[in-house]
């Protein structure tokens, strides 16, 4: 079942004076459960696909229906809102929120949904065991290594219970080690909980990972490979 | 996690600016409230020492004598006025008093002066008079003597026992002259009253002027003078307002009070240029603040929080920073104002004769009144609130994935 489907999808950046197409005229589809990687040089327009289907940023053309909801006519209020409820965010620098413990972390997204306390509580610690982090919900993101910082936040991306996942270069600000733990961690997600990931990166490991690769060209998709 | 914990924790996470902002916030609060404290104990203690040594807080005369202070604007004695005013409330005294001019002399010497006419235990409890004599005793309502300020006195090398002779012009023209012993001089801090008061009791002042059972100022005191206009209100529905005019004593005093008022301006300038310097101090930081956590507020919009809740934590945290300067402002500068206000300071050397000249005894008791204090916290709430439109602002027109690159 298609949970995401964008139609004709067109970012142009300085449309007054140069054009530049971050991306142009993308159609593509993916289905729950997905662990899909998008690959591309620099400036192919992986970054900007997935903040248009974050609805972090709005397209210069074309649609993204996500469930139903073509997320491009949404206003910014309501955005923000379906972002809450529908979509997990893992960003390549952690982005936790530096004055709060891991476990406040993870807990913030749900007081933003506005979920009991008792309910977050249990959610929150039984998602920072599933990221192999019982034992440091009490410690500040500085007081974590990068690793550790990351699956917090792939704890914190989860804990809104989205629909997808999306993550930006997830693992490059990680060394070798943590980079392998984090992807085994997202991929046993994926696998058990069915949860969709979509991510962007430029790491062999993840594509390794990917079932589905989906490669970016000057704003184009070039190729879409399941494995 | 609720916000107020969030905001808290973050104002803590530069430690050292947040200390500063707040610190800049106490000196203002603490320095605002010192300098509005020392002006109005100022204020109040003038005001207090004309009002108890002669006005009352409020006088009442035959229509049009404030204007034109002759004796024939005099007016009968009558003891139903007397009892009505004694029975409005909040009346503490009532003192009825026949003043007017006359020329004073003994052996070579004469000098105008100002005779005051009075109840002599009455005048007592409006104002003290007996605790100003520095010779002799005081007036009696059976005696004829009169009581001669202490530079008065001087000018006319009298002394108790002596008898001074005061010729003037009485009611309706009437000459009056009369000899009265001195039994006693008096001390007021007020050179301009020093030089030129005689007391008598009452009758004896009617006698001389020829003003039989006349007077021309009744002086009231207050138990509550924060209540004044009320009691002004009840006085003149009880009166016959076609015959009497009924004043306050800031009507009556309108010289010291546009001094008063020149000074207080002065004063609030200086505020006013200290909150100003505040403020820039708090945008400084605010600026700074908001700038360094762009990227973190475009995440926690990204993953969903509302612009303006993010807005509200802000804002928080400001008033946090604000709250944690007026407070300790507060907690710093009220015990010396109380303090201060109950073991007045002492002034000496320049200050202390300028106070002298004034009248007023060197004396700095500092005032507070909890309107120092709610006006202190209006006004750094409003100055926060001014420089939080800069954060709030950015995080209305913040675009996400521009944050989010930073």
């Amino acid at each position: 079942m298609n949970i995401i489907e964008i139609k004709n999808l067109t970012k142009i950046y300085d449309k007054e004076t140069i054009p530049v197409y971050a991306l142009n005229n993308v159609s593509i589809s993916f289905q729950s459960g997905e662990f899909t990687t998008i690959v591309g040089p620099s400036g192919s327009g992986k970054t900007t696909l997935l903040n248009m289907l974050g609805g972090l940023d709005k397209p210069t053309e074309g649609e993204i229906i996500i469930d139903h909801i073509n997320i491009t006519k949404l206003r910014s209020r309501q955005l923000i809102d379906f972002r809450l409820r529908n979509i997990g965010f893992v960003f390549q620098s952690f982005n936790l929120i530096p004055v709060l413990t891991a476990k406040e972390n993870v807990e913030f997204i749900m007081q933003l949904q506005g979920t009991p306390k008792g309910l977050r509580e249990n959610r929150t610690n039984e998602l920072l065991r599933s990221v192999g982090l019982g034992d440091r919900v009490d410690a500040r993101p500085n007081k974590l290594s990068g690793g550790q910082q990351q699956r917090v936040a792939v704890a914190r991306a989860l804990a809104s219970k989205p629909k997808f996942i999306l993550a930006d270069e997830p693992t490059a600000n990680l060394d070798s080690k943590s980079a392998e733990n984090l992807l085994e961690i997202m991929e046993q997600l994926n696998k058990e909980e069915n949860i969709t990931f979509i991510f962007s990166t430029h790491d062999a490991r993840v594509v390794a990972k990917a079932r589905r690769i989906v490669t970016l060209e000057d704003g184009k998709i070039v190729s879409d490979i399941a494995k | 996690m609720n916000y107020f914990k969030l905001a808290w924790r973050n104002i803590w996470r530069n430690k050292r600016r947040t200390l500063l902002t707040a610190a800049s916030i106490f000196m203002a609060v603490f320095l605002a409230l010192l300098v509005r404290s020392i002006q109005t104990g100022w204020f109040d203690n003038l005001v207090n020492v004309v009002i108890q040594s002669y006005t009352g807080h409020i006088q009442i005369h035959k229509n049009g004598y404030w204007d034109d202070k002759d004796i024939n604007n005099s007016m009968y004695c009558n003891d139903s006025l007397l009892r009505v005013l004694q029975s409005v409330d909040n009346i503490r005294n009532v003192v009825p008093r026949l003043e007017y001019f006359a020329l004073s002399s003994f052996k070579q010497q004469t000098k105008g002066v100002l005779l005051i006419g009075t109840d002599p235990v009455k005048e007592d409890n409006l104002t003290h008079l007996s605790r100003k004599i520095i010779q002799g005793k005081y007036l009696q309502n059976t005696q004829h003597g009169i009581l001669v300020a202490q530079k008065l006195a001087s000018y006319l090398e009298i002394k108790t026992g002596d008898t001074l002779v005061l010729i003037g012009q009485g009611f309706h023209g009437v000459s009056a002259v009369g000899k009265f012993p001195v039994q006693g001089i008096l001390h007021f801090p007020s050179p301009q009253l020093d030089n030129q008061m005689i007391y008598m009791n009452l009758p004896t002042a009617q006698e001389f002027f020829g003003a039989d059972n006349r007077i021309t100022t009744v002086s009231l005191m207050l138990n509550n003078p924060d209540h004044i206009n009320q009691t002004v209100t009840l006085i003149r529905s009880v009166i016959n307002n076609d015959r009497y005019e009924v004043m306050r004593w800031d009507e009556m005093l309108v010289e010291v009070m546009q001094q008063l008022k020149a000074k207080t301006a002065g004063g609030n300038i200086i505020i006013a240029i200290l909150y100003m310097i505040v403020g820039f101090g708090i945008f400084g930081t605010v600026i700074m603040m908001t700038n360094e956590r762009i990227k973190e507020f475009g995440v926690v919009v990204s993953v969903g929080m509302q612009k303006t809740r993010l807005a509200i934590i802000v804002l928080v945290e400001m008033i946090f920073i604000g709250l944690t300067g007026i407070i300790s402002g507060i907690a710093v500068s009220l015990p010396i104002m109380l303090y201060y206000k109950v073991n007045p300071i002492h002034l000496t050397g320049n200050m202390a004769k300028t106070f002298i000249n004034y009248g007023i005894e060197p004396l700095m008791p500092l005032a507070f009144k909890p309107a120092f204090i709610l006006g202190n916290v209006i006004i750094v709430l409003i100055i926060v609130s001014l420089t939080c439109v800069y954060p709030v602002r950015k995080i209305f027109k913040l675009n996400v994935v521009e944050a989010l690159r930073k």
